[in-house]
């Protein structure tokens, strides 16, 4: 690991001098400010840098991509979010960029980023009434009714956020929590607890259809529009997968870049803390021959876990991560399900890592002192058998940090609700997205180390001791060892069953002589990285002194040449 | 690809067919029973049409018929072709697109061309026929069917003017590395003797396991027990183009466009041929952005073939149809049996293999409407049983072409010298026989599952409201009680509709006074009734099952007249006063 002068400041001050304004306020960008933000980076990396629309949102807005590095080599890809409220990752993949073009990172690798996926609902974040949107702008009958869009949240208390809404009510499924009042959790029937609260999200029920807020502003979520376990019919997953324009641009970009070797997801989504792994086989149980199938297949149907083979390397980027970032452990991945991120492997066979990038640290250990790298072990108790104590975490952390985290719960006035009503709860996005301070700047430097060392994981070839033997009068042995001196394997072992990224091609140029066994032309499986390799023999019959070259090569590995003269 | 002349031949040919047909006078005649006494638009049901011909022939149609039939194209193929639309109903009752519809597709495998004729045949007729025969005109006036002759137009154009055989290509023409090297379409089929066909090679070798049928010279068969035999088989015409040591491994395009739909679509480790993502192919997103606009298609059918299949679905075990509609897709089915002789009524996955992302499979699962696939042409047809003879040395499409298509299907094996196999010869059926209709029964298979797709557009919902009985309550009120029918068999919503919220509800409503409240009365004998408090005067209802009622009430100020309307997206809408 490397380690670099006050990197956090370093780049939450070069993303804000980018843009002219102090690092407190540019801390998260609005689509307008983020797009100036990536024109400047763009242009401070010159000829290095590509900046391109992938997708135009239902609202109007570009979800662009910005390339920094030489075109025609292997890349890593960051996207950032594609679930709206997690504006934390558009500022990690802007100043991870920022610190790629100040550090010339770009001259030896290329990444590219995709800032935000999801603008339409990211935009919610900066109104004057901030709520925490995840559909984009494509109006959308969310019940049913014939109408779009009729009946959404409303700033009911007054304080420029939607929160959440409790209604006093005997049938109501939940109660107060003893220890700390302002949280709510369900009633246990069974342990003779009567719930009180009805809870809804904050705003009024304005058709009339006694449905609170069933049919907001927004349509698809991007992050739900993706195939893999697609939750078909499921709310906001948009009418078929890709319907939205954002996640179809994505696809078609990664169709167009196959040297993308390797996907960073920030997002609500991990497995790098807990990495993915290999379970037992969950294929589809055949209803007449009651025999279970592989998974993975066309009887077994849909994948259920990662190929047993591609473990190992998932497994080491969780320590690797762990390592950099100095994050042990932290809340639970949200599930997986029509997300960019279990997409990226089980659809496109790229490797693919996600991270939350943030939560409530551990209100009981001292914050402050967490240095570079150091392990803190922070927030996320895990849950445990209290469904409360992440958010119990994060109300003592806000306090202890004097951070206004939390609307108290306020009566208000809704009209036509007969119950008694009050408005309360966690401001939007404030468990996703740490406020300006120590947290953000450490977030920044953690996460900024790991993409810059990600970048510099990607798979490369080359060809070593590669030689020729006399077998006989004009007749050469001739082998090559083909390595991969990255750390990535160069392909996931589910690539090797779809059709791509494309496999190592490994070509033979004869220049005259006869090929007597081996392949002039064949494909490679996936060679692990750190230098392992893997031997290709021929045998060919040539005058001595003539030179055969070899050349091996794939999109996701860039390209090696020998040249061999018999002798 | 070195087929020039056969392009040229086939485009000429068909030209001067259509040309000599509109100026030749008409010949004296008496109609057969069932068919159009004078068609306005002369149109040979016995040959397959190419993409220019399949738009004249609707444009031709909508000339002649404007009131009945319409052209319009619902998108573009990878290639630039439109993707045409032939909207047939009577346009001048009703809003076309509010009707109850039927969706007809063909030709989505490229090679599975008489779909598109079938379907062409189909807008002929219903145009043909209108104003001559009863039946079709209250179909004409009650539904719409949205016809899209081929929705694999640049497939389709590879089929008939290059080289190919009777199962190439199945894909469409989108470029694809099938074989991941790297470089795309490299290894395609090559009609290496020129003469228009894709065909087989043998080679004649002392090591060959097969020899001549004794009975059908032009057939090869395994040499009997005891004997060497006297050839070797070499496969489909073609050359190893990229030196790689395989054959013909990286022909056009290299998909499956009927695995290409937004329902269970799964990636080439599970379903082979789905292509990168979900609706990859603008063919594929083409017709689904038409469906999704296109709410009142209530029924479709999507022909492929071959075998003789009526198929539903679903495509993969993990789905499983609701009971409800099963009985639906049940009586259709097996209707269909009796209207196709030699035809099977089936389900994909159990009857005949698991599919993942099928286009009929998204149909329903995503839409919620009833569809089936006929797997046109079997080989039931060619002696008109099931049965085939236990015979090595013959068969019966050998015997076929003999006596009736005077081996019209065959073209002969003759010798050819090979790049890289050396003297070798090149023979086999054409791609015009095995999976197509000979032409003499492509009209009377066309008709058979036209007839099948106009019995299930005729069972498609049709809502009306059957009585209105009106009685003075006193005090200036009055009850009006309606009962609503669905006089047909298939459901306003299928099962897999009402579950996942697909269709907006059926409305029935009231004019002519001013409504107090409104109940749908769930049961008749008891009078018990449910109160739908809000917007009484547009009572909904979730559904009005097949050949099925819903009765409603509503206690109104006011004398009336009254006017009970029943609307519905997938069943239409009709009114009565009272």
């Amino acid at each position: 690991m490397r380690a670099h002068p006050a990197p956090a400041r370093l780049a939450a001050l070069a993303i804000a001098v980018l843009l002219c304004v102090p690092p407190v306020s540019a801390q998260y960008l609005n689509h307008g400010d983020l797009t100036v933000a990536l024109r400047n980076l763009a242009g401070r990396a010159g000829a290095q840098a590509e900046l391109v629309t992938i997708a135009t949102s239902p609202a109007g807005r570009a979800v662009q991509a910005l390339r920094l590095g030489a075109a025609d080599r292997p890349a890593l890809l960051v996207i950032a979010n594609a679930h709206g409220p997690h504006l934390v990752g558009s500022t990690i993949a802007m100043t991870a960029a920022a610190r790629i073009v100040a550090e010339r990172v770009h001259d030896s690798s290329t990444v590219w980023i995709i800032p935000r996926l999801n603008p339409d609902a990211a935009e919610a974040m900066f109104g004057s009434v901030r709520w925490a949107r995840t559909g984009n702008g494509l109006a959308t009958d969310d019940d049913h009714d014939q109408r779009s869009e009729e009946d959404g949240f409303d700033d009911l208390d007054g304080d420029g956020a939607i929160t959440q809404l409790r209604l006093l009510d005997p049938n109501g499924a939940w109660l107060a929590d003893s220890a700390e009042p302002r949280l709510l959790r369900r009633a246990d029937v069974a342990k003779g607890e009567v719930g009180r609260w009805t809870v809804v999200s904050e705003g009024r029920d304005d058709d009339g259809d006694e449905r609170y807020n069933e049919d907001p502003a927004g349509g698809t979520d991007v992050n739900r529009n993706f195939s893999y376990d697609y939750p078909a019919h499921g709310r906001e997953a948009g009418l078929i997968p890709f319907s939205s324009p954002e996640a179809r641009g994505l696809a078609e970009f990664l169709m167009a870049h196959d040297e993308i070797a390797a996907i960073y997801v920030l997002g609500p989504q991990d497995n790098l803390l807990k990495p993915w792994e290999n379970r037992a086989n969950a294929g589809i149980m055949n209803p007449q021959t009651r025999e279970r199938a592989q998974e993975g297949t066309s009887q077994g149907g849909p994948l259920n876990s990662i190929l047993r083979g591609d473990q190992p390397t998932f497994a080491d980027m969780g320590r690797r991560f762990q390592e950099i970032t100095g994050l042990e452990k932290g809340p639970a991945s949200a599930a997986l399900g029509g997300d960019v991120l279990s997409w990226a492997y089980f659809h496109f066979g790229r490797w693919a890592f996600g991270s939350r990038a943030w939560w409530a640290p551990d209100a009981a250990r001292d914050t402050t002192a967490r240095g570079n790298g150091a392990r803190s072990g922070s927030g996320g108790s895990g849950g445990g058998s209290d469904p409360l104590a992440d958010e119990r975490n994060a109300l003592r952390w806000f306090e202890s940090q004097g951070i206004d985290a939390f609307a108290p719960w306020t009566a208000v006035t809704v009209a036509g609700e007969r119950r008694a009503a009050e408005a309360g709860g966690f401001r939007p996005g404030v468990l996703l997205n740490p406020p300006a301070g120590e947290q953000f700047d450490s977030t920044m430097a953690r996460q900024g180390r790991f993409i810059v060392a990600l970048a510099g994981m990607l798979p490369r070839l080359e060809l070593r001791d590669a030689r020729s033997e006399r077998v006989g009068d004009g007749v050469y042995r001739v082998s090559v060892e083909v390595a991969n001196i990255g750390t990535l394997p160069t392909h996931t072992d589910l690539a090797a069953r779809l059709r791509q990224p494309r496999r190592v091609r490994l070509d033979l140029a004869l220049g005259g002589a006869t090929l007597l066994s081996g392949e002039a032309i064949q494909l490679l499986g996936s060679i692990d990285g750190g230098g392992r390799s893997t031997t290709i023999e021929w045998t060919v019959a040539a005058r001595a002194g003539s030179t055969l070259t070899v050349t091996a090569g794939s999109p996701v590995t860039g390209t090696a040449s020998q040249t061999i003269t018999l002798r | 690809m070195r087929n020039v002349f056969a392009c040229f031949f086939v485009a000429a040919s068909l030209a001067a067919a259509l040309a000599a047909q509109e100026t030749a006078a008409p010949l004296g005649n008496l109609a057969a029973a069932g068919s159009p006494r004078a068609p306005k638009v002369q149109v040979m049901w016995d040959r397959y049409y190419d993409h220019a011909a399949v738009g004249e022939i609707g444009r031709r149609l909508q000339q002649a018929h404007p009131n009945t039939c319409r052209l319009s194209s619902i998108g573009k193929s990878h290639e630039g072709r439109d993707l045409w639309l032939i909207t047939v109903t009577d346009f001048t009752v009703g809003e076309a697109d509010a009707k109850p519809a039927m969706y007809i597709d063909g030709n989505i495998h490229s090679n599975e061309i008489q779909g598109t004729e079938f379907s062409l045949y189909t807008a002929w007729y219903l145009c043909e026929m209108r104003g001559q025969n009863p039946w079709i005109d209250s179909l004409l006036a009650e539904r719409t069917l949205y016809i899209v002759p081929t929705i694999n137009p640049d497939g389709r154009e590879n089929y008939l003017k290059a080289a190919n055989n009777a199962s190439s290509p199945r894909t469409g023409m989108v470029p694809r590395d099938n074989d991941g090297d790297g470089v795309i379409d490299e290894d395609t089929y090559d009609d290496i003797d020129g003469d228009g066909h894709v065909t087989q090679m043998r080679r004649r070798s002392p090591y060959g396991r097969f020899i001549q049928s004794p009975e059908e010279p032009r057939l090869m068969v395994a040499a009997p027990p005891g004997s060497q035999g006297e050839w070797e088989l070499l496969g489909s015409e073609g050359i190893d183009n990229d030196g790689d040591g395989s054959v013909n491994e990286d022909g056009v395009g290299g998909y499956d466009p009927n695995r290409n739909w937004p329902w269970r679509w799964q990636p080439q480790y599970v379903q082979g041929g789905s292509d990168f993502y979900p609706t990859s192919l603008p063919e594929t997103q083409a017709v689904v952005n038409f469906v999704i606009a296109h709410p009142n298609i209530a029924g479709a059918q999507s022909y492929h073939n071959s075998g003789g299949m009526i198929l539903r679905g679903p495509g993969v075990p993990q789905d499983e149809f609701r009971p409800q509609d099963v009985r639906v897709f049940d009586e259709l089915g097996r209707t269909g049996e009796r209207i196709l002789p030699g035809y099977r009524y089936m389900v994909v996955w159990k009857d005949l293999y698991i599919v993942w992302g099928g286009e009929l499979d998204w149909f329903y699962g995503g839409r919620g409407i009833i569809t089936f696939s006929n797997e046109l042409w079997t080989d039931f047809k060619l002696f008109e049983t099931s049965e085939r003879p236990n015979n090595r040395y013959d068969r019966p499409e050998y015997e076929f072409d003999r006596l009736l298509l005077f081996r019209d299907a065959f073209v002969d094996w003759k010798p050819f010298n090979h790049p890289q196999y050396g003297p070798i010869e090149v023979g086999g059926f054409k791609k015009t026989f095995g999976r197509a209709e000979p032409g003499f029964l492509l009209q009377a298979e066309a008709h058979r599952n036209m007839a099948f797709t106009l019995y299930q557009t005729w069972e498609l919902p049709k809502v009306e409201v059957d009585s209105v009985a009106v009685r003075s309550l006193g005090n200036g009120l009055t009850e009006v009680t309606a009962i609503v029918a669905n006089r047909r068999l298939v459901p306003t919503h299928t099962q897999q509709d009402l579950e996942n919220n697909i269709s907006p509800p059926d409305y029935v409503s009231l004019t002519g006074g001013s409504v107090v409240a409104g109940y749908r009365i769930v049961n008749e004998r008891t009078g018990q009734s449910v109160e739908q408090e809000r917007n009484p005067a547009r009572l909904e209802l979730r559904n009005i099952a097949g050949r099925e009622v819903e009765r409603v009430k509503w206690i109104v100020r006011g004398n009336g007249p009254f006017t009970v309307t029943v609307s519905s997206t997938k069943g239409g809408t009709h009114s009565l006063s009272r």
